[in-house]
Order: structure tokens, then sequence, then C-alpha cells
């Protein structure tokens, strides 16, 4: 029996994992700006687990997409 | 700053958001949801509205029927991840819609907010135009430098740039090389700032094992400069037991390296430059004649940049210009500064008036746009540059007038200080004293 997860159509599984490249691009642009103003190091830090959980997210959105084929 | 209303149900994507607008200098504020996006309208007003398509309770597009139906027209950008909403937008024709596609970059969100970058200022610096892609001057004294360039750039003949410290040999130098099209590189080396015992070595090369330290082969500046310009900057500070090697590397078209017992086949055009005057050369020996006549065989004066004087507003705006692409601002010229640069003689020429503009600039407030120029533009070297001749020891003077002027000199060099004034002529305070009232002139050094 398919999951909920599975049982979406393609293109909300699509925005499923657009969605954490999303936060992952604007995470880096956040890094960017705390780089390039000497601003507090915790907040890239803070950025970059952020980019760290959201790369598994999108990896496992994708699986979804590869598994309701 | 713009007061923003961020309309998205993804919170994580909306703090980050949040903390990137907000450097951009704005104000922002979030909703997750189109009741949300309601209840901010009821009591505040934005100026942009960045909202995601897709929401929980509809459509973002049911919130601009709802800004239309209390009357409100914010900007608003659509966020969504798919380009097919770009032509929804543009069959809507909605003048205050834009579109941003999803992953957003910073440019975008800043573009949207901001509006394009002003390029004004970049155009203006870019109407001014670099004669050889390097001179910049309008001036007859330009425009007779002009023609010479283009006349000597079509021969091979050696050049000799002759013209005050600052005034821009270097640049002619590469104007020169820019003329003549020709292939190989342009190559500078300054004689000047080479000890006696490394010009050879810098000028025709090196075999390995030539002297303690030749660790390797190399190349001279001749070799390298193949085919293209060799620039020898202060060429009269070379010294005189060095120059018949020079001499013989002109007549012959041919060096050898130190050490090495091979002629090698010279082919460039040799640029010299010189600060000093053509009566200092003559007099002091200072440069052989016959290496004089080799370097110099079309001389160029390049004129001191209080003979241009009409050239230091173009100048001024181009070095500002360079500043202002380097640093990102917009700073400008008022008329009035730029006749008070005209005014000036800029004893040390077209460099000191760069380094007084980058000076001015680092001193402006970055939040006008308006220069500061300094009260005073002269600089210490200058002072001490236009003062010598002044000074000058003549016949005629008496004894008394030159202990007067060495007094006076002395006094003005230390601010007024006399012990140490005394100190540096080698009499006592108390000489120093009586000196000055009997020149009646203490009353300057009060």
């Amino acid at each position: 029996m398919a999951s909920p997860q599975q049982a979406k159509p393609l293109n909300e599984l699509v925005h499923d994992a657009r969605a954490p490249l999303n936060r992952i691009s604007m995470n880096a642009e956040l890094i960017k700006l705390v780089l390039e103003n000497d601003m507090p190091k915790d907040k890239a830090l803070a950025a970059l687990d952020k980019i760290i959980a959201n790369c598994q997210a999108c990896s496992d959105s994708l699986q979804l997409i590869s598994e309701s084929k | 700053m713009l007061n923003i209303l961020l309309v998205d149900d993804d919170v994580e994507f909306s703090d980050v958001i949040c903390h990137i607008v907000e450097f951009l200098g704005h104000n922002i504020n979030t909703a997750t949801s189109l009741k949300e996006a309601h209840q901010w309208f009821e009591n505040n007003t934005f100026d942009h509205v960045l909202l995601d398509f897709m929401l929980p309770d509809g459509s973002g597009l049911h919130l601009l029927d709802h800004l239309k139906m209390i009357g409100q027209s914010p900007k608003v950008t659509l966020i969504s991840g798919h380009p097919s909403v770009k032509g929804i937008l543009a069959d809507m024709c909605e003048p205050n819609v834009s579109h941003l596609l999803k992953p957003l970059q910073r440019e975008d969100l800043e573009l949207v907010l901001n509006g394009p970058k002003k390029t004004v200022k970049k155009a203006k610096s870019a109407a001014i135009t670099h004669h050889f892609d390097t001179l910049i001057g309008e001036s007859a004294p330009m425009q007779q430098l002009y023609t010479m360039i283009e006349r000597v750039a079509k021969t091979n003949a050696n050049v000799m740039l002759m013209g005050e410290s600052g005034v821009g040999k270097e640049v002619v130098a590469q104007a020169i090389h820019n003329a003549s099209k020709c292939e190989g590189p342009l190559v500078a080396s300054n004689c000047g700032a080479l000890s006696k015992e490394l010009i050879g070595s810098e000028l025709f090369g090196h075999e390995k094992g030539a002297f303690t330290g030749a660790i390797a082969r190399k190349d001279g500046v001749f070799e390298q400069a193949d085919g293209g310009t060799l620039f020898l900057d202060e060429v009269t500070e070379m010294p005189i037991d060095m120059q018949p090697n020079l001499l013989r590397v002109l007549e012959t078209k041919k060096v050898t390296r130190v050490g090495g017992n091979r002629e090698l086949p010279v082919n460039c055009r040799v640029i010299s430059a010189t600060n000093r005057s053509l009566t200092d050369l003559a007099q002091n020996n200072i440069l052989r004649e016959d290496i004089y006549f080799r370097l110099a065989v079309f001389p160029i004066d390049i004129p001191p940049l209080r003979d241009r004087k009409e050239d230091i507003a173009l100048l001024a705006k181009s070095f500002l210009g360079q500043l202002n692409d380097e640093n990102g601002t917009a700073f400008a010229w008022a008329n009035e500064q730029l006749k008070e640069l005209e005014t000036y003689e800029w004893p040390g020429n077209v460099r000191e008036l760069r380094h007084a503009i980058h000076r001015a600039f680092i001193m402006s407030d970055p939040q006008t746009s308006t220069i500061s120029l300094p009260d005073n533009l002269e600089s210490p070297f200058s002072r001490v540059n236009t003062q010598p001749e002044d000074k000058q020891v003549s016949a005629g003077q008496t004894i008394e007038e030159v202990e007067k002027e060495l007094i006076h000199a002395t006094l003005d060099k230390v601010q007024g200080n006399k012990t140490l004034a005394a100190q540096m002529l080698g009499i006592s305070t108390k000489t120093l004293y009586n000196r000055l009232n009997a020149y009646g002139g203490i009353g300057e050094y009060k």
C-alpha cells in the first residue's frame, strides 16, 4: 500500500523537494552576508546547520519522487 | 527604508528572509497564511508584500483581490517555485506585481526591493576620453603630446620622456606602447631603484653561477621586452660606469648576459624617462652624451599639470569615478570644488592630484554624496619643493639678510620652537632671542 507521501501528485512532490533547496539557498546567502560584514559567526554556524538538515530533507524528497514512478 | 510583509507558510524560509531583508535596511513582518495577512492589513499599511503563491488556505492571488477590495496598492512580489506563474502574472497585466522564482538569491531580493542599481555616475566617468586607452586631457599641450605619440608610435625610434616628477611618464610610455600596436609586452624597470651590483643582471640577465646567489639563469629586461617596449624609468640615476654597457646594447642591438659569452639579439623599443632638465644633464655629467643621443632619438616633454589646468576637472572626475567604482559609492564634485582644485599649482603634478583626491575620498562622509576637500591642499613635499628657490643665497645679499632668512626658515621648520631652533642653528637660545630682537621679528614667533 502506498504511503500518504507517495500518493501525492508529482508536482506536489517536486514542490516539496524545492522547498529545502530554497532554504539552503537563502541560508547560504545569509552566511555570505555574515562573512562579508564581520557579523557574529553564530548566525553563520546556525545557518550551516540548517543547510545540512535541508540537504537531508531534499534527499528524502528526491527519494520519494523516485519511488513514486 | 521599506515596510515589508512576507506571506509564506515555510517558517524556516521566512526566518532567514527576515535576517537578510533587515540587513538590507528594511522593516519586515511575517504571516504564514492568507488569514494572518488579512489581519496585518486591518491596522497596517505596507510598501511591499513578498507573497508565496501556494498558501495553506488558498492562493497568493486571493490576497491581491483582497488588497484591491480594501483599497491598498503596495508593490507585490509573488514567490513561487514554478516558472508557469510568470505567464499567469503577464496575463494579469498588474503593473505593481512582479515575480521571483525559487530558489531565491539575495541579488533578486535586492533588485525587487531597491530597484536596479544606479549607473548614472558610471556613465559620467565613462564619458571621459582615455587617449590611447590611458591618457586623460583635452588641453592644447596634451593635444600636442598626442600628436607626438602618434607620430613616434609608427616608428621604432627610442624615446626619452622628460618632465617633472608626477606628470605621468610611465602612463605616456604605456600610451606609446599601446599606439605602436606591437606584439611584445611593455616591460618597466626603474634604474634608480637598483643597486650598482644588480643593475647589470636586471638589464642584461645572467647565467647560472655568474656570481654568488645566481642559482639559475635569468633573462634581463631587454630579453623580456622582446618584440615590445622596454621602459627605463629614472635612467639618469644609472651609475655612470654602467652606462657604457647600456650604450653597447643600444648600438649593437645585442645583449650578453652577465657571466655569459653568447650575444643575443635585442628587438625592442626603449622608452627612457627622467625628471632632470636638459641643462642638468649637460652640466652635471649625469648622462653620457653618446647615451643621450641613443636614448633621446625622439625626446618628449610632458607638460606639468599647472600648464594644463583645464584638464584638472577631467582628471578629478576620472579619479573620483574610479574610486566610486571600486568602493560602490556615488560621490560627486561640486563645481566650486573643481574650481578650487584648478586654483592650486600642483607642484607634485597628477600624482599629487590623485593622492589629494584619494585622501578627500577617505575623509568624506559615506552618508552624503558630496566629497569633502581639505582646507589646505598643500602636501609637505610641495612646500619643500617650492621653497628652496626663494631661500637660495644670491650674490648681493648681506650676511645679516642671509642669517635672518636662515633663522626664520629654521623657526618655521620647528613650528616656532626657539629651543629646538637654537639647537639646530648651533647657537644658544639667548643668542637666538637677541638676533630676533635685533631683526624685529620676535613677535612672529611668540
